[in-house]
């Protein structure tokens, strides 16, 4: 069926088959991403398992787990988001349904080789561009430059006069994406070393959350919240704020990841202020979002998609109070280089946006399938085993973060301090473990939803229908 | 795109332009989704004011400053002087330095506390700012990082020998900066957001164009709902 739409005439394609292929994709790599977590976190807690093979050392596997997660279950969640949703603000299709299709063999190409090289040694040891740099050039213009140009041709080709909030974000976060990927890698392109290559490390790393994942998944929200409740977004004016404060305060604070290097003073300064002010658009987002919600709080139990998207606005909120102020040089002192960062990256990644881009697949399948969910039940049972396992993790790397912080300061020795950690490290794994099983659960009930989902007649909307099973 | 400044609280658009503007947001319908005109509720907007507060308070140059060579140079000077000496250990010796300094009015007597050390360290650390002071070097312009003393990384302006001043001023050029951004970020949100239709005014829904079927047979997807008029 591939094939066939790789070669076929753009016409002949059905609307939607871009974002069905990223969707299962997105899916499926996430298992793998959250496959290799749960196997590295074991490694941490069980020290004796799996030893003696180079392929399987901690090294090597970590940074195809970060790898696989944002690029292959994030990004590509985000991208089958787009193919659905920019063409149903618009009111129109895709500009081209067969460029989304070359456009996601592409990236599961690129990124299954990007990630062998990696596995195989090959790294720029660059922490979140990890890729060498000819993987780097070819996920950028053999994959977002097409993706960009979906997005940037459908928006343009609307048949309406406004824009809606969520489009903006996307055509804006996947411009700011491009910028940050070529800047953010200039230091392998020419090599460059010492200060400038830590800075420019961070800066494209900070970026990579800040200009791509927080506002796409923000903007997901903006759909998914509205779309199906039936409530009025709350506040275009708040979008407005929203969307400004994001591409002003987020795209400063890069030096505040270095509060201890030996960059310019007024560059941290500068940036610890604008870390703070991360809590702008916070704010923004997570009040526009709740205020929407006025009067159809029951979805919140009875809908599985608000379920999930709400609980990943609802995570936003100590994301950032963490992030606003984690960074600041008093705080930043204590948890720097901790299991605090872990979790808070995880908070960022496997809490607010994963649980906003589940939503956004859940949903857009059956609509773009024209299916029912095959079964409540199992989606209920991912729901719970992400929150449960998320939630673990996050607690206990918290906690092993603050332990690891308090050695640190008072130069308690190493293997004590590893010794103190290892019940969390245990709990790690575990919570990491139980949302790689929640994942497998979910890729099987999207499968059987594309097999024996009940139909949806024509007119009607997903959630209006009631779940057969 | 009429601008009008007589009352710019409430609208910089004129009110005809206004007026289209929103006959377009009540007919529009956007994947069948709707929006409405609400400003920011007010404990929200305190809540902002104090984020930005905050931002400055927690993060004012006082919190962050690093500890200058200068601070220790009473205690270099001292610390082999006899009464010093006479002190039955380290920890007994260093109090005293401290005290002392405190009791003669140095200037440095709050950063002794803000920032103290050992007499390990302070061993370490004498030879080089000694060597320092040999060469008639300003001593705040050296931060003592761990059990070094470097040169510090601000850059200031250049003293009449041609040194250039390398200590951090109260009012750090990063703070400077911010100030303005913020300013400047506040200013364009408020015109952005004062271009749209006052928000007394709200859309009416439930007027949104009706599609056709052709026009939802073509588009196959999306769930659009035909919204009736």
């Amino acid at each position: 069926m591939l094939m066939k739409y790789l070669m076929g005439k753009n016409e002949d394609i059905p609307p939607g088959t871009a974002s069905i292929f990223f969707s299962f994709s997105a899916i499926v790599w996430f298992i793998i991403g959250t496959g290799l977590g749960s196997f590295n976190a074991a490694k941490l807690a069980f020290p004796d398992w799996v030893t003696g093979f180079e392929f399987f050392a901690f090294g090597k596997m970590r940074q195809v787990h970060v790898m696989a997660v944002i690029f292959g279950w994030i990004s590509m969640a985000f991208a089958a988001a787009m193919m659905y949703i920019t063409p149903a603000l618009g009111n129109t299709k895709l500009w081209s349904e067969k460029l989304g299709v070359w456009s996601c063999m592409n990236w599961n190409i690129g990124l299954a080789v990007g990630l062998f090289t990696l596995w195989m040694g090959m790294t720029s040891g660059r922490e979140y561009s990890d890729f060498i740099y000819p993987i780097d050039l070819i996920l950028l213009f053999g994959v977002l430059i097409p993706v960009a140009l979906n997005v940037w041709m459908t928006i343009a080709k609307r048949r309406t006069q406004g824009i809606y909030t969520t489009n903006w974000f996307f055509a804006a976060s996947i411009f700011m994406l491009l910028i940050v990927l070529l800047v953010g890698n200039l230091p392998e392109y020419f090599h460059l070393t010492g200060l400038t290559e830590a800075y420019l490390t961070w800066w494209n790393a900070h970026n990579i959350l800040g200009l791509w994942i927080t506002p796409v998944a923000a903007a997901i929200a903006y759909y998914t919240i509205p779309k199906i409740t039936g409530n009025p977004l709350y506040s275009h004016r708040i979008g407005h704020l929203h969307f400004w404060s994001i591409v002003i305060f987020y795209s400063t604070p890069a030096a505040h990841h270095l509060m201890s290097a030996p960059l310019p003073e007024w560059l941290k300064s500068f940036a610890s202020v604008e870390g703070v002010l991360i809590l702008v658009p916070a704010i923004a987002f997570v009040s526009n979002i709740l205020l929407t919600l006025q009067g159809k709080w029951n979805m919140f139990v009875e809908n599985i998609e608000i379920r999930f998207t709400v609980t990943g606005v609802l995570l936003a909120i100590p994301l950032n109070m963490q992030g606003g102020f984690q960074q600041t040089r008093s705080i930043n002192w204590y948890i720097h280089g901790t299991g605090w960062i872990v979790a808070h990256a995880h908070l960022a990644l496997l809490g607010f946006s994963t649980f906003i881009e589940v939503a956004a697949v859940y949903y857009g399948l059956q609509v773009l399938m024209k299916r029912k969910l095959y079964s409540l039940a199992l989606a209920n049972f991912h729901f719970w085993m992400l929150l449960i396992g998320f939630s673990i993790y996050w607690i206990a790397m918290t906690i092993a973060g603050l332990i690891q912080g308090a050695g640190k300061i008072y130069e308690v020795p190493y293997i004590d301090i590893v010794v103190a950690e290892h019940p969390y490290m245990i709990a790690r794994w575990f919570g990491g473990t139980l949302v790689f099983l929640g994942n497998c659960v979910w890729l099987y009930n999207m499968y059987m939803t594309a097999r024996e989902g009940t139909p949806v007649p024509a007119g009607r909307m997903v959630h209006e229908l009631a779940y057969e099973r | 795109m009429t601008w009008r400044f007589d009352n710019p609280l409430r609208t910089l658009t004129s009110d005809e332009q206004n007026k289209t503007a929103m006959e377009v947001w009540e007919a529009e319908s956007m994947g069948g989704i709707m929006e409405n005109n609400n400003r920011l509720p007010q404990p929200v907007v305190y809540l902002l004011v104090l984020t930005i507060i905050s931002a400055y308070l927690i993060t004012f140059p006082l919190w962050g400053q690093r500890p200058t060579a200068a601070i220790y140079e009473e205690f270099v000077a001292t610390m082999d002087s006899p009464e010093v000496q006479a002190l039955p250990n380290d920890a007994a010796q260093m109090d005293y330095m401290v005290k002392k300094a405190s009791e003669s009015g140095s200037k440095y007597a709050t950063p002794h506390i803000n920032h103290p050390i050992s007499m390990d360290d302070l061993r370490t650390i004498r030879p080089q700012i000694e060597a320092l002071k040999a060469q008639g070097v300003v001593l705040d312009d050296y931060t003592v990082v761990g059990n070094k003393v470097v040169l510090a990384n601000f850059e200031g302006n250049l003293r009449a020998d041609g040194t250039q001043v390398r200590q951090q001023p109260w009012w750090d050029i990063g703070y400077t900066i911010d100030i303005f951004y913020v300013i400047y970020f506040c200013f364009a949100v408020m015109i952005v957001v004062k271009r749209l239709p006052p928000n007394t005014v709200q859309p009416r829904h439930g007027n949104e164009r009706m599609l056709s079927d052709a026009e939802i047979a073509e588009l196959s997807v999306h769930g659009q709902k035909r919204r009736v008029a």
